[in-house]
């Protein structure tokens, strides 16, 4: 599992990831449109850097999760996980149904509302690039590696190795690490990075996982109520023909 | 006046031309749907289709009329219709609209044809009124809006024309330029429910005409059954 | 007029609204006529055409169920409407999917791709297999006009018990499977509205609402066409409405106290006010109304108790689809356009359903013939006093010439603006601030870049050196500043003015004077306006003038600044970082109107601050 570590410390804002993403996806330019929310991103823009006072500089981007919203929600499979952990989006399955920008608790997928053919745009943890062995654009471009790119397992080690080397510098937490289910973008910071998700927070809780009940109880639920229609159409015919049977009778008589 | 003169190009224009346009295409449907139902119902389905098609041709390309019955009447209309329909649509300004609005355009009448076209449109549609007014016959025939049309016909003609020839203060070309959106515009709203609908409706009317005179299948008999004849000889 | 054809008039004009809007949804995108935005991406057209169309379809399957499976055969009147109402409900909201979905020529893509764990997936195949099952259950009635499907339609009749089971079994997953789509947002639903149990709560709405909208659809042709009501029969079905209303309600709040959430409901917030909006008009007063016989046995007692569950319901999910996913920052308020064409579709459904019960024997108001209509009164044309023909092709003229207006008036108010900005709001430049140092925020938002403008105009070389960055000018200016012909933010703005120039729109000019003779007249047969201008483009001027417009602030400056700094990142070997964004987009936030020195500061701390580890090594030796 491939896998993104952000330090908030060491990143100056100097936005080359963004510039890189953009050049490397030939993103076309953006400019503020009445359908954007107010976080930089959107669907010319697949990464962003966040000003905080401070000042602190955080780039949002997709957190590729080990168990996506996006991935569970889609009801085409336009939205795959692939074996290096990208969340990669399929443009020729989609039928442009927003359920995932619905599901994602992050609200990564941007939508191309200005297009009659519109599609999904979301990060892809540049998928070519990775499965050919090379880093995404965005840590490839960065001067400070402040975002760098390697495997999840030795990232996450490196990230509590660095915040048990500087207790004071950081929170004593690797952002991604848990939440959702884990996410293969992760950050450690000396400020709280709750402000990436929505105000009611999911916490750890897999999003997926909670339709997942609804969903298994599909086919006893049809099964289950042709039977009780079932027994209930015997019942009624039944009761039907003996007040039939019992008309007759006290006529006969 | 700017503000007025946008709100006529635009919103007002997107309207009108909208309602003549689809005003047009009612009339031309309801029309041949009716045609079809009568059509249908008819007990004799005998039509002089090659009649009513010659018929037709010869209203929509009168040249014989001109060398037969009221050759200057005939004259003066086809002029009359020439300029106005070339003008309008083939105008280079008003070609330039159609490439701005709607990324179309066509051919376009040399400056010279267009000023030829219009003043000839100008002066045979008041030949025309002059004609009507004149002959007690026409007179007797005519309706009000007979005689309304022709001048609200000509106006954005005369505006026009001035507008594209003239040097005017900012002030009189805004005015000018006013009168002659908005009279073409009274023209494309009142165009599909008057008479001027024959511009779409000439090549159905001989065949309506034929039409007409068809009566329902078995029509005779409840003629005679509301007369109180049943079984009378028609 | 009588009522009837005032109804159908004013359900046609909307039709012909949603018509044009719908079109220019189709031709230009969703986002040039609605509100829809990365934050809110379901709206109104979700909330109140595709959940509740499904929800209000429910009486397709309740009432059948009553009839053929609880063997209530006294409600069987009912059976060939309620079903109709289904249908259209069904109808209804696959219109509104074409309309919402990005996609919809994709739409059949969940038959070939299957991806089971989606809500959304389970929907698609409920829609295509119960619009199957309705069609089927339908189809019947329409062919009993014609004697050619005879052996089609016995053979339907026959197994309909089928059919009816079939229907159950399917609305059962469908209605509840709505319910699953938002399980999933769980920190985007408001609070009040987010339940582990929305399934069953969607489930159990759904079979309260389906005969109240069969009651609603009876008293719809009664009050239309004067028919009487069964006020016992549809008392009887509102009783049993009322019960599962109740049971709904019992759920929902005991659901909500369970989960601490009652306390929301009291705070006051505007979600709150919705709340109890939706609460009392889909539970309170029908429960209440409903419980009073002598209330529910009035046709006005009806129509209140109905009317309001119908519309409380379709507030229900309206607000989980769109209106309550309050945590996204933005709120949504839908455009004109996104409700008229709402409207539009259930509009067009009720006018289906108007033409269905009139040609169709469903209820007694078919008519066996033109005469029979109520609208049989002889029609003359209004300017012509021509008899306008039988009435059947009357109300063809009346509601076609409705229908074209309405067209046309759509086409006149169709958002010209915001589709030919494609989104972009429109942005006027703002001048550069300051003396020395400017602080240039062109679109007025507090962020902006400071610019040594003394310090670069020493550095390219005095005076001579203006040429270089103010490359034309406003004819009789000199220095004119960037905004001046950029005028605005994010879009190219046109400079030339048509009508100050050419002679017919009061200049002084012929068209020749400027469009080349003898070719056609577009601005590239234009000349430059330094043809004439002499002034405007200064000696030296690393630009030249090629057309009228002039490209936005943000695309200028970034064209000005961009392309020398590279340059002299390449050529000084002291500064490799002068090429990045960072060299002049640091500062957060610079107060407008700051003392010059100030400004010196920060624009020293900006330089160091870019000044990063491996070129510190660099330029350590220098």
């Amino acid at each position: 599992m491939k896998a993104i570590l952000t330090d908030i410390t060491k990143c100056i804002g100097c936005s080359e990831c963004v510039v890189a993403c953009k050049a490397y996806h030939e993103l076309q330019e953006d400019i503020p449109r009445h359908w954007h929310r107010n976080d930089g991103l959107s669907a010319y823009n697949w990464t962003a850097i966040i000003h905080k006072e401070g000042p602190h500089y955080i780039r949002k981007q997709c957190r590729h999760c080990l168990e996506p919203a996006c991935v569970s929600a889609c009801p085409v499979a336009a939205l795959v996980t692939t074996d290096e952990g990208a969340v990669i989006y399929k443009p020729e399955k989609c039928i442009g149904c927003r359920y995932c920008m619905v599901a994602c608790p992050y609200g990564i997928p941007r939508y191309d509302w200005e297009h009659a053919v519109p599609y999904i745009q979301k990060c892809n943890l540049c998928h070519d690039r990775i499965s050919q062995g090379k880093q995404p654009a965005c840590t490839e471009a960065c001067p400070t590696q402040a975002t760098i790119f390697g495997e999840r397992d030795e990232l996450l080690a490196e990230a509590h190795r660095r915040i048990t080397a500087e207790p004071g510098k950081y929170i004593d937490h690797v952002f991604g690490e848990f939440e959702v289910g884990g996410t293969s973008v992760l950050y450690i910071s000396d400020i709280d990075l709750g402000f990436l998700t929505y105000p009611v927070k999911s916490g750890d809780k897999v999003l997926p996982k909670t339709t997942a009940p609804a969903m298994s109880a599909v086919p006893p639920a049809f099964f289950g109520m042709g039977a009780v229609m079932g027994g209930l159409y015997w019942f009624c015919k039944r009761r039907e023909r003996l007040q039939n049977e019992k008309k007759n009778e006290e006529a006969d008589s | 006046m700017q503000e007025l003169l946008d709100f006529a190009r635009g919103p007002l224009f997107r309207l009108t031309i909208a309602l003549m346009v689809l005003g047009l295409l009612r009339v031309l449907i309801l029309d041949i749907w009716g045609a079809i139902t009568a059509y249908r119902r008819a007990g004799d389905r005998q039509l002089a289709w090659g009649d009513a098609l010659r018929k037709t041709i010869a209203w929509l390309f009168p040249v014989k009329r001109v060398f037969t019955k009221r050759p200057i009447y005939s004259l003066c209309s086809i002029l009359f219709h020439i300029g106005l329909i070339l003008v309008p649509v083939f105008f280079l300004g008003h070609v330039q609209l159609w490439k701005s609005s709607i990324g179309l355009s066509w051919w376009t009448l040399p400056e010279f044809w267009a000023d030829l076209l219009t003043v000839t449109t100008v002066v045979f549609g008041l030949t025309l009124i002059l004609g009507r007014v004149g002959s007690a016959q026409a007179r007797y025939l005519s309706r009000k809006q007979d005689y309304l049309w022709i001048p609200l016909l000509i106006l954005p003609f005369i505006t026009g024309y001035i507008c594209t020839n003239m040097v005017l203060s900012p002030n009189w070309y805004v005015i000018l330029m006013l009168i002659h959106v908005v009279s073409a515009e009274v023209i494309f709203v009142f165009l599909p429910f008057t008479k001027i609908a024959h511009c779409v409706l000439m090549p159905l009317s001989q065949f309506i005409l034929a039409l007409a005179w068809k009566f329902p299948a078995r029509v005779d008999d409840k003629i005679c059954t509301t007369l109180n004849k049943k079984g009378a000889p028609v | 007029m009588n009522r009837l054809s005032v109804t159908k008039s004013i359900l046609w004009f909307i039709t012909g609204l949603a018509v044009t809007f719908g079109a220019a949804r189709m031709f230009f995108g969703l986002g040039a006529v609605s509100n829809l935005s990365d934050a809110t991406p379901w709206g109104i057209w979700k909330g109140i055409n595709v959940v509740p169309g499904i929800a209000l379809a429910a009486g397709g399957f309740v009432v059948t169920a009553i009839i053929y499976v609880m063997r209530h055969h006294e409600y069987h009147r009912y059976a060939k409407v309620s079903v109709l109402l289904a249908f259209l409900g069904y109808i209804t909201a696959a219109t509104a999917l074409v309309v919402e979905l990005g996609l919809p020529w994709m739409v059949w893509h969940p038959i070939v791709y299957w991806q089971h764990h989606s809500a959304l997936f389970e929907i698609s195949w409920c829609v295509i297999l119960y619009l199957t099952v309705l069609f089927l259950e339908f189809i019947p009635t329409p062919m009993e006009e014609t004697s050619r499907f005879a052996g089609i339609r016995r053979f339907l009749i026959k197994y309909k018990i089928v059919l009816v089971f079939l229907g159950i079994m399917i609305s059962t997953l469908h209605q509840s499977s709505l319910g699953t789509l938002f399980l999933i947002t769980p920190e985007k639903l408001h609070p009040l509205w987010y339940s582990s149990l929305l399934p069953v709560l969607f489930f159990i709405s759904a079979i309260a609402i389906g005969p109240l909208m069969l009651i609603v659809g009876v008293l719809t042709i009664s009050t239309l066409y004067n028919k009487p009501l069964e006020m016992d029969k549809l008392s009887k079905l509102a009783v049993i409405s009322m019960i599962v209303l109740i049971v709904y309600a019992l759920i929902r709040w005991i659901d909500l106290a369970a989960t601490a959430k009652l306390a929301i409901a009291f705070t006051g917030s505007w979600q709150t006010l919705v709340f109890w909006a939706e609460n009392s008009l889909l539970l309170f007063i029908p429960i209440i109304l409903l419980a009073i016989p002598s209330v529910r046995r009035t046709r006005t007692g009806l129509w209140t108790a109905t009317g309001s569950a119908v519309i409380g319901m379709v507030l229900n999910r309206a607000n989980m689809a769109g209106i309550m996913f309050v945590a996204t920052g933005k709120a949504y308020t839908p455009t004109m356009y996104e409700i008229v064409i709402s409207l539009g579709i259930l509009s067009a459904a009720i006018l289906a359903f108007l033409f269905c019960i009139e040609r169709f024997n469903i209820w007694d108001v078919k008519w066996s013939s033109d005469e029979e209509r109520p609208e049989a009164s002889p029609r003359f044309g209004h300017a012509s006093d021509v008899w306008l023909g039988t009435p059947r092709i009357a109300g063809r003229m009346v509601y076609s010439l409705v229908f074209v207006f309405s067209l046309a008036v759509g086409l006149a108010i169709l958002p010209v603006n915001r589709i030919q900005s494609a989104g972009v709001s429109d942005v006027p430049a703002a001048k550069a601030r300051g003396g020395a140092t400017l602080f240039i925020d062109g679109n007025r938002d507090g962020y902006g870049v400071v610019f040594a403008h003394d310090d670069h105009a020493k550095r390219l070389g005095g005076d001579s050196a203006c040429v270089q960055c103010h490359h034309s000018n406003v004819p009789m200016d000199k220095q004119s500043g960037c905004h001046e012909c950029h005028r605005n933010m994010y879009v190219n703005a046109d400079v030339f003015r048509h009508d100050w120039h050419a002679a017919p729109a009061g200049g002084n000019l012929t068209c020749n004077a400027c469009h080349q003779a003898d070719r056609q007249r577009t601005a590239e047969t234009a000349v430059a306006c330094d043809h004439c201008h002499k002034d405007m483009v200064p000696t030296g001027a690393t630009i030249t003038l090629e057309q009228y417009l002039a490209p936005s602030y943000a695309n200028a400056l970034h064209g000005m600044c961009i392309a020398c700094h590279q340059e002299q990142a390449r050529v000084l070997a002291e500064k490799p970082d002068l090429g990045r964004c960072a060299s002049c987009h640091t500062l957060d936030d610079v107060p407008m109107y700051l003392p010059d020195d100030v400004i010196t500061a920060y624009r020293d701390t900006m330089y160091n601050h870019v000044v990063l580890p491996q070129s510190n090594s660099q330029t350590d030796g220098n």
